[in-house]
């Protein structure tokens, strides 16, 4: 019984919900006007650091996706603060290039990352909250489910909690005084400096989120997956991961999600695509941008489908 | 005196846009400044609000020196200004940019914004409370859902009026307020900037619009070629030889007198 | 050893050059990165196998084949990508940015397809041959690909200095709109640049061919990024500061391949590209400060 908890669906949810993770990430310092092309290499430190930390140190996954997360972050600030002095192009070809140092530390650092062949028997979250429940007496035969059903539907289950903590927590700032800072900046950022907006704080915070977000779902995405490798964290993967952003919609949240969602899926849907995804990700990319460079969700859009007449501003 | 200009030059790479200037103004005053174009007066705004740092001289503000400041303090310790060319946050409502506005006289961060602290509930009201009332004052209250790309000219100006006030600033810098508006809209304009003045603003205000300046000012400075070639009442200016010479010309003349 | 390393960096060193020089006509007309340059190189080193190699025609051949190829690439990188978002209303500076990187990740995907994922040698009948001067020896190779680099940088530079249309390129650059309104057809001065700098990339494309004896879909990103650290360290948009910039990268990756560990050597550029950016944004030739204020 229950059959319909599969795992193939299962994991193709969690790849989603940490895609949305990731997408999430590019679009918290683009609301602020930072086109940031590090984010596969902060993914890359979050999922090294974490993985590092529970294989050497036997730490706890929470401690390591916390810390993997963490260190992530405190990298985007140092990054961050000066190299927000640069605008738009200069700042998206320095994270590119941050990111591809980090790949290639990752590499190189043979003692410590295992070099190209990467990292393996990263302590899994399913198992360990498998083990976890058994340790109280309980086990899946009990609700009626295999073991292995049990630990997707856990991981599945964890993801999405943190996901939606996630957007919570970016819709919840957008709509305060930090969100309008945010897309003031985006708008005119000279306009925003004279009205009092410490940009350079805001903008490293916006920056800082997005690494740290970032980081979380590559910690995340190191315990689902149990192995690593630097070839995970390449500019392809950064590439991918603003496509999810600019094709979902890179003015409201909701478009990150969608483009996360929806490019997942169609590989897993339509099997000949996934052979042919990166060219119809390039042609995809250069009609956006031509036709409708806000993303297929924008503003006007959302308004429309909901009917509101309400300010436009709102749900940004 | 809440502003004092004091022997304030900048040089753009070996151009003088300014030179030497200097003047102060008085708490409660609408002073003006005007000139030809390219005399520096945008500069000396762009100095005041420390988009560029003066090559020399200093700037003080209610007695402490704010030369060299970073812009966003400078905001804070109480100048705001508009732009000549509309500077507004045009895809936000009209509500919102004069809430962002409010930004140095609230303090709610990431954490409070988040979990929606009672002082942070609070705040946001209160800046929405205070963005209606200015919306009121300048006449865009029915405007406040629009968003600001979508205003009228006139009332765009209006907008950035009422986003700078927010900022409850002690020395409000009009850049050209009545660019480009109507006589109609000029005339509320004029009685706007009163409203502003009797609140207890100072005003400092760059204008071409001479009818205008000389009813609307206190005093003013006139800049010629990055110098002040004189200061005064309207009365004065407008019979200073050396001002009708150089600036106002043969043809403005009638329209002053 | 010492004389042996300098020649290898030098000609490493004016490969980049010709790449850089690519980056930075585009940008220096256009204001934009254009991302597409490096898999445009890569698509010109493919011509360069394939028509030596399939159809064994003689190596000028295939620098013409080459040049016509990345040429009319750039011709339609231009047409359908670049001109669509020029001058548009609302579009974000970073559009054309991304839209570039789109048409490098199908070209890249599409040689993947076509010519399989691992590398293609690049086979010169003169390959094997070297001189030796002394106790140092030169491969001819080496010498071919610095003299047309070399000729291929005197040759842009002349251009740009001496011929109307070169003058009016830089024109251009300098103010698009002033340039209108002097008369220069700024439309077919924005279609020239990018088709001169894809050709460029076409031809450098055969001279790491040759350099490396190998090609493959890859490689034009990792070209193309350290092209982008170069223009970055000499200056966006800076031609002089191209070359240098070059001769710079590909001089410290011989060294440090020589004497150090040669797995950092791809890192360089992009801890080049930091570092500069952090404290000197303008590059070393630039004398604009960045945008900003």
């Amino acid at each position: 019984m229950l059959d319909f908890i599969n795992p193939y669906y299962l994991q193709i949810g969690s790849f989603i919900l940490i895609n949305i993770l990731l997408a999430v990430s590019v679009y918290v310092p683009l609301s602020s006007g930072q086109l940031s092309l590090g984010s596969a290499g902060f993914m890359g430190v979050g999922a090294y650091t974490s993985a590092l930390l529970t294989i050497n140190f036997d730490l706890p996954i929470m401690v390591g996706v916390v810390g993997g997360a963490c260190v992530a972050g405190i990298l985007g600030i140092i990054i961050g603060i000066p190299s927000l002095r640069l605008t738009g192009v200069y700042l998206a070809i320095a994270t590119l290039g941050l990111g591809e140092v980090i790949r290639v530390i990752f590499v190189n650092w043979d003692s410590v990352t295992k070099g190209s062949i990467g990292l393996t028997g990263i302590p899994q979250i399913g198992r360990e909250l498998l083990n976890l429940v058994r340790g109280f007496g309980f086990e899946p035969s009990m609700i009626g489910l295999k073991n292995n059903q049990f630990v997707f539907l856990m991981v599945f289950l964890l993801l999405f909690i943190i996901v939606m903590a996630t957007i919570w927590f970016v819709v919840r700032q957008q709509n305060s005084r930090v969100g309008r800072s945010f897309s003031s900046i985006q708008m005119d950022e000279k306009a925003a400096e004279s009205m009092g907006i410490n940009i350079t704080y805001f903008k490293v915070l916006s920056f800082a989120q997005g690494a740290f977000l970032a980081g979380l779902a590559g910690s995340l995405f190191a315990h689902v997956m149990g192995y690593i490798s630097p070839s995970d964290f390449s500019y392809h993967r950064a590439v991918e991961i603003l496509i999810f952003t600019v094709f979902g919609g890179s003015e409201v949240i909701i478009g990150s999600i969608f483009g996360a969602i929806f490019l997942t899926l169609i590989p897993e849907v339509l099997r000949f695509v996934s052979e042919y995804r990166y060219i119809i990700y390039g042609i995809m990319l250069v009609i956006l941008m031509a036709v409708r460079p806000q993303g297929i969700l924008d503003i006007h859009l959302l308004s429309r489908v909901k009917g509101l007449k309400r300010s436009k501003g709102g749900m940004r | 005196m809440v502003l004092e200009i004091k022997n304030v030059s900048k040089n753009f790479g070996g151009i003088h846009a300014l030179r030497n200037v200097s003047f102060s103004i008085k708490q409660g005053e609408i002073y003006g400044l005007i000139g030809p174009n390219g005399a520096g007066k945008t500069t000396m705004f762009n100095l005041i609000t420390n988009i560029f740092e003066p090559s020399s001289g200093e700037i003080v503000f209610n007695d402490e020196n704010i030369t060299g400041l970073k812009s966003h303090k400078i905001t804070e310790k109480g100048i705001c200004r508009t732009y000549q060319n509309i500077r507004l946050f045009s895809q936000m409502s009209a509500l919102k940019n004069v809430m962002v506005g409010g930004h140095s006289r609230s303090s709610s961060g990431v954490f409070s914004s988040v979990f929606r602290t009672k002082a942070q509930r609070k705040e946001e009201q209160e800046l929405e409370k205070n963005a209606e009332e200015l919306l009121k004052l300048v006449g865009l209250f029915e405007n406040k859902d629009l968003l600001a790309e979508n205003l009228a000219y006139g009332q765009q100006r209006r907008l950035e009026i009422a986003r700078a006030l927010a900022s409850k600033p002690k020395l409000l810098l009009l850049d050209e307020p009545a660019a480009g508006m109507n006589e109609k809209e000029t005339d509320s304009l004029y009685d706007l900037i009163k409203i502003i003045q009797s609140k207890g603003i100072t005003v400092l205000i760059i204008e071409h619009d001479m009818p205008l300046v000389m009813k609307l000012c206190d005093r003013i400075a006139v800049l010629n070629f990055g110098e002040k070639l004189a200061e005064g009442t309207p009365y004065e200016i407008q019979n200073n030889e050396a001002v009708i010479e150089a600036y106002l010309g043969k043809e403005e003349e009638e329209e002053i007198a | 050893m010492l004389l042996e390393q300098l020649i290898n960096g030098l000609t490493l060193g004016s490969i980049y050059a010709i790449v850089a020089l690519g980056f930075t006509l585009v940008f220096g007309v256009l204001g934009i990165i254009n991302m597409a340059h490096g898999e445009i190189f890569m698509v010109g080193a493919f011509v360069g196998v394939m028509t030596t190699g399939v159809l064994g025609w003689p190596l000028w051949l295939a620098f013409i084949a080459s040049i016509v190829v990345t040429g009319i690439l750039g011709y339609l990188l231009e047409r359908m990508t670049l001109r669509p978002l020029r001058g548009k209303k609302g579009v974000s500076h970073l559009a054309p940015l991304i839209s570039t990187i789109g048409v490098s990740i199908l070209l890249e995907n599409l040689s993947h397809h076509i010519f399989g994922a691992g590398n293609k040698p690049f086979r010169t009948e003169f390959a094997e041959i070297s001189i030796e001067i002394g106790s140092v020896s030169i491969y001819i190779v080496q010498i071919v690909i610095f003299v047309i680099s070399i000729v291929l940088m005197i040759g842009l530079s002349v251009w740009l200095s001496k011929t109307k249309a070169g003058k009016a390129l830089r024109a251009t650059a300098e103010n698009l709109e002033t340039a209108s309104i002097l008369g220069v057809n700024t439309k077919k001065i924005i279609t020239l640049t990018v088709i001169i700098a894809s050709a460029m990339g076409g031809i450098a494309g055969i001279l790491v061919g040759m350099a490396f004896n190998s090609v493959s879909p890859q490689m034009g990103l990792a070209i193309g990024l350290k092209g982008l650290a170069i223009i970055i360290l000499g200056g966006m948009g800076n031609v002089k500061g191209a070359m240098v910039g070059g001769l710079i990268l590909g001089l410290s990756e011989t060294f440090l391949v020589a004497y150090g560990d040669s797995g950092y050597r791809d890192a360089i550029a992009f801890i080049m590209i930091i570092f500069i950016l952090l404290l000197r944004p303008q590059g070393i030739f630039g004398s604009k400060i960045a945008e900003g204020r």
